[in-house]
């Protein structure tokens, strides 16, 4: 059989029909192979969306202390337009007494909140009713949150996915009659396209894409950008096999979620609908022809027709697409001419990148890494709300900048200058409502805030009195403490010989004193004197995680910590001895609303109320009249500030920390490379606090005061008890029982009998209460 | 007994008769805000809670109380929902946290604080600390 079948045919022929069949199995297996991916991946077709993130929303309701407009920016960010649009939403207007707003729908993680109209009035700063469009109250309104960022997939493609249906007609009919007016009738390619774009070419009009919508949907979905034979063929393959297994519909759809519109600094704009959002702050299906038809302008190339950067161009491609509907007949002579003498009508959004907040995003990055696996952050479209406050936020970012700058000047120490951080939080609920971690905040490097472990200093001296108030058979508020000269020896460690900031030793001091003006030998000998262990077991409950060496210099802040652990610190004191993990994130969702976790506040009493409440107290203090004496030029006494200095050796790093009723603010500066800033903590790190805190309207801290803590009046000579005729008392909290029961010389004898009655009364309080 | 109490009684007074010198530590302390509250935002949240805890939406009951805690931190009663709420999630621990929070918030309020600590006495039961369920109730108990 062989034989013969050679005999009959010549070689020639024989190998031509080798090769011919071979060819054809290679073609077939092409074929095969295109189909077969362009079946997988279309019909697969999952976008990758990034992981959506959310600032706070804002929650309007009568009493909030909010300006009119304070409002007004956060409406503007959030991409709401000045003036009334009736029939869409997105807008606000100003009335009599407040603003009207058209609040666009939106899904939060407990539902979604319908697109409705409200009314705000305010009262001076403050908001005195919502209402409705029929001017009934309102309790609350919450305002769609600001977008902050996105965690996105790899070219730090952005979109937002949409559905044919809901992409106006004149959009679609636009883009059809200027890219592919053939769309519905072609088979993938376009002959008759082909044949105009040659024409075009020879007559000298230029350089016209021959390219249908699915051809282009191929090369943007399947293929590299180079333009070859080769690839032109594999194009025109994979689009004729589009066009066999879908229907027209289906890839207009995906085309219009795919189409690239446009770069806002590294983050690239897909789809119709982001892009909507993006130049025009409003949903696509409120598009008009016009804004429909500069969308359409763009496709060709969104950077030459950037309607921002080249208004002009853009205009006349717009016009252009316009007269191109028009005379297809999608459009009317008078839709034409009322489009054609709109404006471009892009809004003039900040521009935001990939984020605006980096170091905060980060942030809310970490934490969600715990729980979710990167690829899925970076594709699954999840939206995540955190606890972001943009108010906070961008005064934190503007304040430290121009601090630092400040301090700089009268520096001259030249490049690289003073760097900084800045963490803000609640006081109650522990939500971080800012987080700064550099002067340049648009920049996404060195994370400060989280990565920079510095020397704490002094910051570390609340927990040391907080170990000591514990005691308060030992320890009260006016316990004299020995800040006389101090020589601490032990095995295997060289001599520590602490020293004070002025270079002075000041006898003894009450123990309220040595913490309001951080006396350092005082304080050593108080730490030895309770024990290292102890005020670092002091320090754990605080809840800082880090293991510190337990080391007597270690007292005075030789541990280095990042300005988030210190405020996590701080944050146990500013809530009273409840250890609140702090919090970025609120909720997460999957792309459509569905919940998917919460994180809801936790709280442990770490500490009974009584040492706390001493502690702060004692803090009010260090403000009041000790190294933090000079916030009294940004914040006035009322706001009785809770806070601490620090300073580190050689001035290296400066540190405030402090509480308000309803901020912690914590602040370091200093300089990357660890030189001497010469900056101290009061004269740099607390000028930033007090600037970022006063332009917050804090709220006064008024610390309530626990059931087991009674005021006593103090001779401040003596430190003995004192009674009205005693010049210059202070009236001083102690646990109760601990105050002391000498009566200074000034004290007269009528208080002497009260005494006695408390003493025996003590006795019996015991017996009832258990204390 | 009763004599005792008469002394308390005056040397109470006593204190508060006195004047405290300017240089007095700050304690203009404006007591912190009612447990009872006026503002109508926390009223429709807790009401709204309440129906989600009672239709079995927990968590949607304990976002709406913690939305409501953002507004007004230092508000008894919310924290109590909230411990509420933790018991019925079966998070014991939380319960007693939040049942705690409260009572720092609730000095004037003994019913309140008697009530938180029931919840703590709650969760301790359910966790097996008979113990400490028991100390729990007494301290119910002395509350008035």
């Amino acid at each position: 059989m062989f034989r013969l079948f050679v005999r009959e045919k010549p070689k020639f022929w024989r190998y031509f029909r080798y090769a011919f069949l071979a060819l054809a199995l290679l073609a077939a297996s092409f074929t095969l192979y295109l189909d077969f991916r362009v079946r997988s991946e279309f019909e697969g077709r999952r976008f990758a969306l990034p992981a959506r993130i959310y600032a706070r929303p804002l929650e309007l309701h009568a009493g909030l202390r909010i300006a009119l407009n304070d409002v007004v920016h956060e409406l503007r960010e959030a991409g709401y337009r000045e003036g009334v649009r009736e029939g869409e939403p997105g807008w606000f207007a100003r009335s009599a007494d407040g603003l009207e707003v058209a609040l666009r729908p939106f899904v939060f993680w407990d539902g979604v909140q319908a697109a409705k109209r409200i009314r705000i009035a305010f009262d001076g700063k403050t908001v005195a009713a919502v209402r409705d469009a029929e001017g009934k109250d309102l309790p609350l309104a919450r305002l769609e949150p600001l977008p902050i960022g996105g965690i996105y997939p790899a070219n730090n493609e952005d979109r937002v996915l949409v559905r044919l249906a809901e992409v106006p007609k004149h959009l679609v009919n636009a883009l059809i009659a200027t890219e592919d007016r053939n769309f519905y009738t072609h088979h993938g390619f376009d002959p008759r396209g082909i044949a105009r774009a040659v024409w075009s070419f020879v007559r000298l009009r230029g350089l016209q894409g021959g390219s249908t919508l699915t051809q282009q949907l191929v090369k943007n979905f399947f293929l590299t950008p180079e333009r070859t034979l080769s690839r032109k063929v594999t194009e025109l393959f994979m689009a004729v096999l589009l066009e066999i297994h879908y229907d027209k519909d289906e890839i207009l759809e995906t085309y219009l979620n795919e189409i690239y519109l446009g770069q806002d600094r590294d983050r690239a704009i897909h789809g119709v609908a982001l892009a909507s959002l993006h130049y025009f702050g409003k949903t696509v299906d409120h598009l008009t022809l016009a804004e429909s038809a500069l969308l359409v302008a763009m496709v060709k190339g969104p950077a030459v027709f950037d309607p921002h950067r080249h208004p002009q161009r853009a205009l006349e491609r717009r016009n252009l697409v316009l007269r191109e509907t028009r005379d297809r007949g999608y459009a009317t002579m008078g839709e034409f001419a009322q489009a054609r003498a709109a404006n471009l009508g892009v809004s003039a959004k900040a521009s935001m990148g990939t984020s605006p907040h980096p170091a905060f995003l980060e942030l809310v990055h970490r934490q969600l890494r715990r729980e979710y696996d990167e690829a899925d952050l970076r594709s699954e479209g999840l939206r995540v709300f955190t606890t972001l406050d943009p108010r906070a936020q961008d005064a934190a970012e503007r304040v430290l900048a121009r601090k630092l700058a400040q301090f700089d000047k009268g520096k001259l120490f030249g490049a690289p200058g003073l760097e900084g951080a800045v963490v803000v939080t609640d006081t109650q609920t522990g939500e971080v409502e800012a987080l700064v971690g550099g002067r340049d905040a648009r920049y996404r490097g060195f994370n400060r805030a989280l990565d920079a472990a510095r020397p704490v200093g002094s910051l570390l001296k609340p927990a040391i009195y907080l170990t000591a108030l514990s005691q308060p058979a030992r320890y009260t508020l006016v316990t004299p403490i020995d800040d006389g000269p101090f020589v601490w020896k032990s095995r295997g460690a060289p001599d520590w010989e602490p020293a004070n900031y002025d270079g002075k030793f000041h006898g003894a001091v009450p123990l309220r004193t040595a913490l309001a003006q951080s006396y350092n030998v005082a304080t050593a000998r108080l730490g030895t004197e309770l024990g290292v262990e102890k005020v670092l077991a002091t320090v754990k409950r605080l809840g800082v995680e880090r293991e510190l060496r337990p080391y007597a210099s270690t007292l005075l802040g030789a541990a280095e910590m990042s300005p988030l652990e210190v405020a996590q610190m701080y944050q146990t004191v500013a809530s009273g001895g409840f250890r609140t993990p702090l919090r970025a994130i609120r909720e997460v969702t999957t792309q459509d609303g569905k919940p998917l976790r919460r994180y809801p506040i936790a709280v442990e009493q770490a500490f009974p109320q009584e040492p706390m409440y001493l502690l702060a107290v004692a803090m009010q203090g260090t403000v009041r009249e000790g190294t933090a004496q000079s916030l009294s030029n940004w914040l006035p006494p009322e706001t009785a500030v809770a806070g601490k200095t620090g300073t580190t050796d050689e001035q290296r790093d400066a540190w405030f920390a402090g509480f308000t009723g309803d901020r912690l603010g914590i602040v370091w500066i200093g300089y990357d490379d660890n030189r001497a800033a010469r900056l101290s903590g009061a004269g740099a790190a607390m000028p930033v606090w007090g600037e970022l805190m006063a332009g917050l309207d804090p709220e006064p801290l008024a610390l309530q005061k626990p059931d087991g803590i009674e005021n006593v009046l103090i001779d401040p000579q003596s430190g003995l008890r004192a009674d009205s005729g005693c010049p210059g008392a202070l009236e001083l909290p102690f646990a109760q029982g601990s105050a002391p029961a000498e009566r200074a010389p000034c004290a007269s004898a009528v208080g002497v009998a009260v005494e006695q009655v408390k003493q025996q009364t003590k006795g019996w309080f015991q017996r009832w209460f258990g204390k | 007994m009763r004599t005792l109490l008469a002394f308390l009684v005056l040397a109470v007074a006593g204190c508060a008769a006195v004047v405290p010198d300017r240089g007095a530590p700050p304690e203009p302390a404006p007591e912190p805000p009612a447990a009872r509250t006026e503002n109508i935002a926390i009223a429709g949240l807790l009401d709204g809670a309440r129906a989600d805890a009672a239709a079995g939406r927990l968590a949607n009951a304990a976002a709406q109380l913690e939305r409501a805690l953002r507004i007004e931190p230092r508000n008894p009663r919310l924290w109590q929902e909230l411990a509420r709420v933790r018991l019925k999630q079966g998070d014991y621990a939380q319960v007693e946290g939040t049942a705690a929070r409260s009572n720092s918030w609730a000095r004037d309020d003994p019913a309140l604080r008697a009530e938180n600590w029931r919840l703590i006495a709650e969760a301790r039961e359910a966790r097996g600390d008979a113990q400490g369920a028991l100390v729990a109730r007494e301290a119910a108990a002395r509350q008035r």
